[in-house]
């Protein structure tokens, strides 16, 4: 398998160019696996598993049903660097957590047209203007107005 | 693929319900108006002069701080003026002479299915569809007198002479199956309704015509080797004297 | 009926016996354990005789002749009871709740939903106990088994055709059918076929309907035809077929419609305005009274932060009973229209511009005390409570004038006895009057609540009613005698034929409207009317039936506290008008140059002539003083806060007088409250009805001065009065209907 791996790398140098490969590296976030164990992990499971399904910002799912059953489904974040649970989508999810065996793009079609929003990732401590608030919470920037009356108007005279 | 699903699924569970919803039904009308040309409170509607003397007659039975109990009679005789239906002006009308408010009479018309509240051809056919005439073949009878006029249940043909319903027992369950034919082409005065037992889908398409062209029959059994409700071909049992009980001595007494 | 209460007895059974025995020796014994004391308490008790249950609901036992009492035992309790109560009665004296769709106290008996089933020994079917009445020694069974089953049985076929949708049912919550299938119900039902559906009737913009939900119960069939007395709604068809309706496209033509809501035990019938609004258990509710009209049916606002969401009648046995108007019920959402809610100053150039409290008082008080005292008039609006009238009486007496009033008391009323215009025999005790003479006034626009008395009298007794005025709407029957005072001539000299209808009667009751007090010839008409209760016996010890039908919530707490105009004139030659909510004034009256200053909740028809405007809180938003037409005394409570920088009435007015430097001697509601004790003593009595001590002054000088001009009608829209209904959407509606019809 690790020569497969290293004869597979040889040939894309040899396809590509060396700036290519490394550009590529980079962007698929090999490097990043130097200092993440977590991404080193999914990328070697990657390895010979079925790429199922990508989702709008461009998460990889993947499933291998050879391996422990309960296990055999994961995604690869898009976000290399700063990846959490939330950037999985509301589609996706259940897949993800075998609730469903049904994937995200087929779920997808299931989604409430007139009020389904879109998913957002929960952006809690990276600042408050990121942050979700609810349409009446008071740092909502288009906050509802809660008066309940309405006023008389001095229109004319 | 799932949304494809849940709708063929829809699907059949509708066409589950479908057969019985079609075939299930209540009186001959809906139980509200809808106001359309021929029937709405602005039309007038009166006793003509000679069922006026009817319904003074009628009053007269009850007291006269009972007035509404004449409810009943008045709509019936209402029905048979107005060619065998009550628009609502006719119930309106009613309602003044018994001097109650007009919902008290719509209260009473609709809760009798022999009140019609639309429309009826001037023969109104009604076929009996409780159970002895059902088991006897009602449904039968009705199928063809439908088929025959080509109609609806409840619609009235084009020609505006019959119409078919349903009634509910009429007690003529030893001569089921059975139909009643309500003749309104006389006005009230040569109203009948008339009883046709012992029917086969075969002689209420006969009856039909017969009534089409303005013939009599006698009604009764329609089987010719019956004698009103007599067993087929005549008595079988009970042909002696009848026996005095066994337990006591007769002439003792 | 609460879940609460349900689901106790439920349980009751097994927790009723054990705390008994309990209880009853705590009483007679010092609690120490000895093994004696034990051992006899271990001995069963010879003959225990259980305690009486408190009655369900406070329900009371009136014996109208003691002979009559029979008693019967309910679950082994013997109850004393009068003749000729039904089973479900008996079973609520002795503190057993039956459940119950159709069975309401106020309503006939129909007995056609069968919930209240009990089990009556020797009888060999479960009775439906609300229409069975009770006979002497009868031992009804409410918990038996046989009871039991019954019950769920007739839960079972009632929730068959119901719809399951409580989650989107507006009587979800509160809803009778709800809470007794939880108590009553099985968990399980076998109905597998296809529910039935309704198509739902279009009822007006009030009432909702959802038809599906109709458990036939006929309640509001039966409201219809009893208590509104318009017989519009009737039960059609039949079998799983039937429903309510009005068959013919019609809409409920009542001014009482809206109680159907409250008597609906289901979702079949709800609020239109309230739909989907809020769930019940989320409003804050607040016992206080209704000021539409001069009746003061009792309500509880609903309500939910800082809005009003619904208003609901509240039990008051002598005012209102259980019903209110649909005025009372649905104009709420003019208080959250129209409001003021900033000082504002009219500058140069005619327009409004807010301003602070601090400026508008100073203006105000700087215009005063440049005017000639004898040029200020202050006007109370027909909403004023009575503590701030007693502060703007104060205030102008203070500054020199006396010419203070409320709206619609016309000039120089009588004020000096309280029986000259109140309702002397009281709204309830019009129940025992046989006829009924109606003098300028149309009750059912006037007073709903009084008609719906009236309504109720004739239907159960025949009373007579005779009806001078211009031609009404009636709801039950009625002679309409003329139209204006030659009639009423007739009748004090003998000569109409109504007398003798009048000369007969036991209790007869004479109902003057207040609208004759505008007119210049009242105290004629007033005269006429002394004559008739002269002659006819309506004033007797036993008896007052001169009856004088208030129009305004502020009407009689201003007649007590001398409200009243000296003089037609004085708003003529008037240099500075304090409005206090009065919209109804004549302004082109109002000289051009007056200074007018508008003190009241919501921009009407007074704001447009007005100089100033102070912003003020609204009957929900304040504690506030008002006797009703028959002078019962009660007070509005705050429900909900007030909007914007508007203040309590009386406030304004305290912090008016200080800056203009005449302070006013009180600072809190208390205070204000031993001042008008001083004054009218009966108006701090709260929730109490002071009778006139005087009957009327019988002055037997008898004129024929009236002008012969017809009497009037007071109330041309019966939605539409005052400030706040006058800016409710839902009241325009109906109005719109109303002239439609």
């Amino acid at each position: 398998m690790a020569s497969s791996v290293v004869k597979n790398a040889l040939k894309a140098i040899r396809e590509r160019g060396l700036g290519n490969f490394f550009r590529e590296l980079k962007e698929e976030g090999y490097l990043n696996c130097l200092s993440d164990g977590n991404l080193l992990q999914t990328k070697i499971h990657n390895i010979g598993a079925k790429l199922v399904g990508v989702d709008k910002v461009g998460n990889r799912y993947y499933e291998k049903l050879d391996i422990q059953y309960g296990r055999h489904r994961w995604v690869e974040y898009a976000e290399k660097g700063r990846y959490n649970a939330s950037q999985v989508p509301a589609e996706w999810h259940g897949w993800l957590h075998y609730i469903t065996d049904n994937t995200g793009d087929e779920l997808l079609m299931l989604k409430p047209k007139r009020y389904g929003i879109e998913h957002k990732e929960n952006f809690s401590g990276e600042g408050e203007e990121l942050i979700y608030h609810s349409k009446g919470h008071a740092l909502n920037p288009g906050q509802r107005n809660w008066t309940r009356y309405q006023p008389w108007e001095p229109t004319k005279a | 693929m799932l949304a494809r699903l849940a709708a063929n699924r829809l699907l059949e569970i509708r066409q589950l319900f479908r057969q019985p919803l079609s075939s299930r039904s209540f009186s001959t009308a809906l139980n509200y108006h809808l106001d359309s040309p021929d029937n709405n409170p602005d039309l007038q509607w009166e006793f003509s002069d000679v069922n006026k003397e009817k319904a003074k007659e009628i009053l007269s039975h009850y007291p006269s701080n009972y007035k509404q109990s004449a409810v009943i009679p008045l709509l019936d005789l209402a029905q048979q003026q107005h060619g065998g239906w009550l628009p609502v002006s006719a119930m309106n009308a009613v309602a003044k002479v018994i001097e109650v408010a007009p919902i008290r009479v719509y209260e009473v018309a609709t809760f009798y299915s022999m009140f019609n509240r639309s429309k009826v051809g001037k023969y109104h056919l009604l076929v009996c569809g409780t159970t002895p005439c059902m088991i006897r073949g009602s449904r039968e009878i009705e199928d063809a007198l439908l088929k025959h006029l080509g109609v609806k249940r409840n619609e009235v043909t084009k020609d505006g002479l019959f119409s078919v319903g349903e009634m509910e027992c009429m007690g003529c369950c030893v001569n089921a199956p059975m139909i009643t034919v309500a003749d309104y082409s006389n006005g009230s005065e040569g109203y009948t309704y008339n009883y046709y037992e012992d029917v086969t889908p075969k002689r209420v398409v006969e009856i039909v015509e017969t009534l089409r062209r303005g013939e009599k029959l006698p009604p009764g059994t329609q089987n010719p080797q019956r004698i009103r409700c007599g067993p087929e071909g005549g008595n079988t049992t009970l042909l002696s004297e009848p026996k005095p009980p066994p337990c006591r001595d007769l002439d003792a007494c | 009926m609460g879940l609460g209460m349900l689901a106790s007895r439920v349980m009751r059974p097994t927790a009723s016996k054990l705390p008994r025995n309990l209880l009853s020796h705590f009483h007679i014994r010092p609690i120490v354990s000895t093994p004696e004391s034990s051992a006899a308490q271990a001995q069963p008790e010879p003959e225990p005789t259980p305690p009486p249950r408190a009655p369900v609901a406070g329900a009371r036992v009136h014996f109208k002749n003691p002979d009559d009492a029979i008693e019967v035992f309910v679950d082994g309790y013997p109850v004393k009871i009068p003749k000729g109560m039904t089973v479900l009665q008996a079973c609520e004296v002795a503190g057993v709740d039956i459940p119950r769709f159709c069975y309401h106290s106020r309503l006939s008996i129909a007995g056609n939903c069968r919930m209240c089933l009990v089990e009556v020994e020797k009888s060999p079917k479960p009775v439906a106990s609300c229409a069975m009445p009770a006979l002497p020694g009868m031992k009804i069974k409410t918990d038996t088994p046989v009871a039991k089953k019954a019950r769920e049985g007739v839960m079972e076929f009632l929730l068959m055709n119901h719809p399951l949708d409580c989650p989107i049912c507006d009587q979800g919550g509160e809803c009778d059918l709800q809470d007794q299938s939880m108590a009553f119900g099985s968990d399980r039902g076998r109905f597998t076929e296809m529910k039935r559906s309704v198509v739902d009737k279009n009822l007006g913009p009030l009432v909702k309907t959802v038809m599906t939900r109709c458990i036939q119960c006929t309640r509001c069939v039966r409201f219809a035809t009893e208590v509104a007395g318009v017989q519009d709604l009737g039960m059609l068809g039949r079998g799983s077929g039937e429903e309510i309706g009005t068959y013919v496209e019609k809409l409920m033509t009542s001014e009482l419609s809206g109680n159907v809501i409250d008597i609906c035990p289901v979702g079949a019938l709800t609020s239109k305005p309230f739909a989907f609004k809020a769930r019940n258990w989320e409003l804050k509710g607040t016992e206080t009274i209704d000021v539409t009209d001069a009746v003061g049916s009792n309500i509880r606002i609903d309500s939910r932060g800082p809005e009003v969401l619904r208003i609901l009648p509240r039990l008051n046995e002598d005012i209102n009973e259980e019903w209110i108007s649909d005025k009372t019920r649905f104009f709420y959402d003019g208080l959250k229209r129209q409001r003021l809610n900033d000082p504002m100053i009219r500058g140069a150039d005619g327009r409004f511009k807010a301003v602070s409290w601090r400026d508008a008082l100073a203006v105000v008080a700087e215009v005063a005390h440049q005017t000639k005292p004898e040029e200020i008039v202050g006007i109370a609006g027909q909403l004023s409570d009575a503590e701030s009238m007693m502060a703007l009486k104060d205030f102008l007496n203070k500054m020199g004038s006396n010419n203070v009033w409320c709206e619609g008391n016309g000039v120089n009323t009588d004020a000096d006895l309280r029986s000259g215009y109140l309702m002397n025999s009281g709204i309830a005790g019009l129940e025992k009057a046989d006829v009924f003479l109606l003098v300028g006034t149309q009750p059912r626009v006037e007073a709903a609540m009084v008609n719906a008395r009236i309504q109720k009298t004739v239907r159960a007794t025949q009373a007579k009613v005779g009806y001078i005025g211009p031609a009404a709407d009636f709801n039950y029957d009625h002679q309409h005698l003329g139209i204006g005072p030659q009639t009423l001539i007739e009748i004090a000299e003998g000569r109409h034929p109504f007398c003798s209808a009048l000369l007969n009667a036991k209790n007869p009751a004479i109902i003057v409207g207040a609208g004759l007090f505008e007119r210049k010839d009242k105290d004629a008409i007033f005269s006429a009317v002394e004559t008739i209760s002269k002659y006819a016996k309506v004033v007797r010890p036993d008896w007052n039936g001169f009856n004088v039908l208030l129009l305004n919530a502020a009407q009689a707490a201003a007649l007590d506290l001398g409200l009243v105009p000296e003089s037609g004139k004085s708003i003529e030659s008037a240099k500075f008008v304090y409005l206090m909510g009065a919209d109804d004034v004549n302004m082109e009256k109002v000289p051009v140059d007056a200074f007018v200053v508008y003190q009241g909740h919501h921009g009407d028809r007074g704001v447009y002539r007005a100089n100033v405007i102070l912003p003020a809180a609204a009957f929900s938003e304040k504690e506030g003083t008002y006797e009703n037409t028959e002078g019962c005394v009660q007070q509005t409570l705050p429900a909900v806060p007030t909007v914007g920088d508007a203040r309590d009435d009386w406030k304004i007015i305290r912090a008016l007088s200080e800056v203009a430097g005449v302070r006013l001697p009180y600072d809190s509601l208390g205070a204000i409250r031993s001042r008008i004790k001083t004054v009218a003593p009966n108006l701090v009595h709260m929730d109490e009805r002071e009778p006139a001590t005087f009957s009327a002054s019988l002055k037997p000088d008898f004129s024929h001065k009236m002008s012969l001009t017809a009497f009037g009608s007071t109330i041309e829209n019966f939605y539409m009065t005052d400030s706040i209904t006058r800016a409710s959407k839902i009241m325009a509606q109906c109005s719109a209907l109303l002239l439609k019809k």
